[in-house]
């Protein structure tokens, strides 16, 4: 992420000082970065080599030794009518709760980034749930959520018939998002406060003068202004969605029907309850795909937005 | 936007009650900003009362959490009946150990993420050698993977190595964070270089450097760093889920939920088991809350 200004802020003193010595400080920064690299190679790029190796092998639960299977995994996999089917309600909850989340975050940045009394406590009680372990708040849902429970507690005193929530096929994903949303929105809120902090209050100042409303105002200086915010937090936010986990096994494994089946859960359950590794890689490579070609297009974003 | 600059020193140690520009703007008057107050205050109940609830859930006998709910009143959310009872069954069922597991663990990736994550940012931000944006790059690319992505793969490779189940297999997958490493050498980018010519003119290794002048001025950046690091840890469920199922290692996050899953549950323990897994990272936030906001606003900007 900060490739951009690494050269920019280092290059004067390392044009410098490489004249002064060939290797510079070669050996000691060796072993200033040796156990981050060894984290970083041995953590995160060995398993998704072995992910990918993993998804083009079989590894049978006998005694037949592994073998190089190709893309056969994958041809099973996206003939599996539970994978297509958790791709496809992956899709239907990223198109809804990324926008949701990142308007909802946006809406809330603006009102409590407004001189309001006890707007710094506001701010923080919104914040919250993102500090609770996903597990906790999927525990709290749970009980909130049963019908005898205080969500259908409020609805009786409006008048309205118990609801099913978890285990209603329309009303599960939204449910989901909903606990999701719960737990992310005032987080992905910190960061554009952050950049509304940063914008120059000239610029209102000027827009003012030229008659601009509240709503132009909005529209012409506060999201050009906001828009590398923006980015971050719309791909940041699309990523974490997208490996949303703890919420969909604890609330409903899936179900019903499928219908919460997001693409964590189908990877978890091919790994732990069906045991098969050879699958669950292959649709780990999907997932480690999709997320990289997230990120691919959050650099094409901000470096277009930068220049 | 000169985001670069802003990103170093100025972004993380810029006061957190920066003054708020709104007042600047034409529309000073005040019905709407009663009408925001309202707003706000709703806003903010609405996501703090599931929370609400569980504390006093915690706090009550079964019974009344329940009877509370139909109707909902004023009493769902305020306990009558003061109980610490729910805490001890839930320390009966063996919830202790899950919480000594997390604080171990989390501890662990502490102490252990901090060290190395400041040692690879000192190296990135102020030592200078051929290849430096190749480690960099290689740094960027491992932690762009995210981790519960591959969640499964780093299961079979801790079995491999017959470290499932251990406080090894739980600390080390979070002691790599990018987002601390950045962090810290964004911190570190803006600490005068002078002061670490002077100290080598005088004699002082690299080590010495790092240690006595980079680390002492980087009080806020490594708090900062560290609450990254603890909070990515106290939430991990995934992947302890999968390489640490032994009651033995089980931690907290883990435990609750299973717990919540068991036939016959005991819905008191539970609200107490989240109230106390809730309890340990939202104090620490609200405690550094000022340096959590500064790590945010210096991120936000990469």
């Amino acid at each position: 992420m900060s490739i951009r200004t690494t050269g920019r802020a280092g290059a004067p003193p390392a044009a410098a000082r490489s004249a002064r010595r060939r290797l510079g400080d070669l050996p000691i920064a060796l072993t200033f970065l040796a156990p981050a690299v060894l984290a970083a190679v041995l953590l995160r790029l060995w398993p998704t080599v072995r992910a990918f190796w993993d998804s083009l092998h079989n590894t049978p639960l006998g005694v037949e030794p592994t073998h190089w299977v190709g893309l056969e995994q994958f041809r099973t996999l996206f003939t599996d009518p539970d994978f297509l089917n958790s791709l496809k309600i992956t899709a239907l909850f990223g198109i809804v709760v990324n926008p949701l989340q990142i308007l909802t975050a946006l809406a809330l940045a603006v009102i409590f980034n407004e001189r309001i009394r006890g707007g710094g406590l506001m701010r923080t009680l919104v914040f919250l749930p993102v500090a609770v372990p996903q597990s906790v708040s999927a525990v709290i849902w749970a009980v909130a959520f049963r019908p005898d429970g205080p969500l259908n507690g409020v609805l009786a005193r409006l008048g309205i018939p118990s609801q099913g929530f978890l285990t209603s096929p329309g009303q599960a994903l939204p449910s989901i998002i909903l606990v999701v949303s719960w737990i992310g929105v005032g987080y992905w809120m910190m960061f554009l406060i952050a950049g509304l902090k940063e914008i120059d209050p000239v610029l209102y100042e000027a827009a003012a003068l030229d008659g601009a409303g509240r709503w132009a105002r909005f529209r012409h200086v506060t999201v050009p202004q906001l828009a590398r915010q923006i980015t971050f937090v719309l791909v940041a936010d699309t990523i974490s969605n997208l490996l949303v986990f703890a919420p969909v096994n604890i609330l409903t494994n899936g179900g019903p029907n499928g219908r919460t089946d997001l693409i964590m859960n189908d990877v978890f359950n091919r790994a732990y309850n069906q045991g098969d590794i050879g699958s669950a890689a292959a649709a780990t490579v999907v997932v480690v795909v999709i997320a990289l070609a997230i990120v691919l297009i959050q650099f094409r974003l901000i470096s277009r937005g930068s220049d | 936007m000169s985001s670069t600059e802003t990103m170093r020193r100025g972004a993380i140690e810029r006061p957190p009650a920066a003054p708020e520009r709104s007042s600047d703007r034409a529309d000073g008057n005040r019905r709407p900003r009663a009408g925001l107050a309202v707003l706000g205050w709703a806003i903010a109940a609405s996501f703090i009362l599931p929370l609400w609830w569980t504390v006093a859930s915690a706090l009550r006998p079964q019974r009344e959490t329940f009877a509370t709910i139909s109707p909902v009143s004023l009493w769902t959310l305020l306990p009558r009946d003061l109980t610490f009872g729910n805490f001890s069954r839930l320390f009966d069922a063996g919830f202790g150990r899950a919480m000594v597991n997390s604080s171990v663990v989390t501890a662990g990736t502490l102490v252990g993420g901090l060290a190395i994550c400041a040692a690879a940012a000192f190296a990135l931000a102020v030592l200078r050698f051929p290849g430096r944006s190749v480690f960099f790059g290689v740094m960027v690319i491992s932690f762009l993977i995210p981790f519960d992505a591959i969640a499964i793969p780093l299961m079979s490779i801790f079995r491999g190595v017959h470290l499932d189940n251990s406080y090894v297999a739980l600390i080390l997958p979070g002691i790599g964070n990018g987002f601390a490493v950045f962090l810290l050498r964004s911190f570190f980018l803006g600490v005068p270089t002078e002061l670490a010519d002077a100290a080598r003119a005088d004699g002082l290794g690299w080590w010495g450097v790092f240690w006595r002048i980079y680390l002492p001025l980087s009080k806020p950046a490594l708090i900062g760093a560290g609450l990254i690091l603890f909070v990515f840890q106290w939430q991990a469920y995934l992947l302890p889920l999968l390489i640490a199922p032994d009651p033995e290692k089980k931690v907290a996050p883990v435990a609750i939920a299973q717990f919540a899953g068991q036939q016959g549950v005991d819905f008191g323990a539970i609200f107490a088991g989240a109230t106390l897994t809730a309890m340990v990272p939202l104090l620490v936030l609200l405690f550094f809350q000022r340096y959590f906001t500064q790590s945010v606003s210096a991120s936000g900007l990469k």
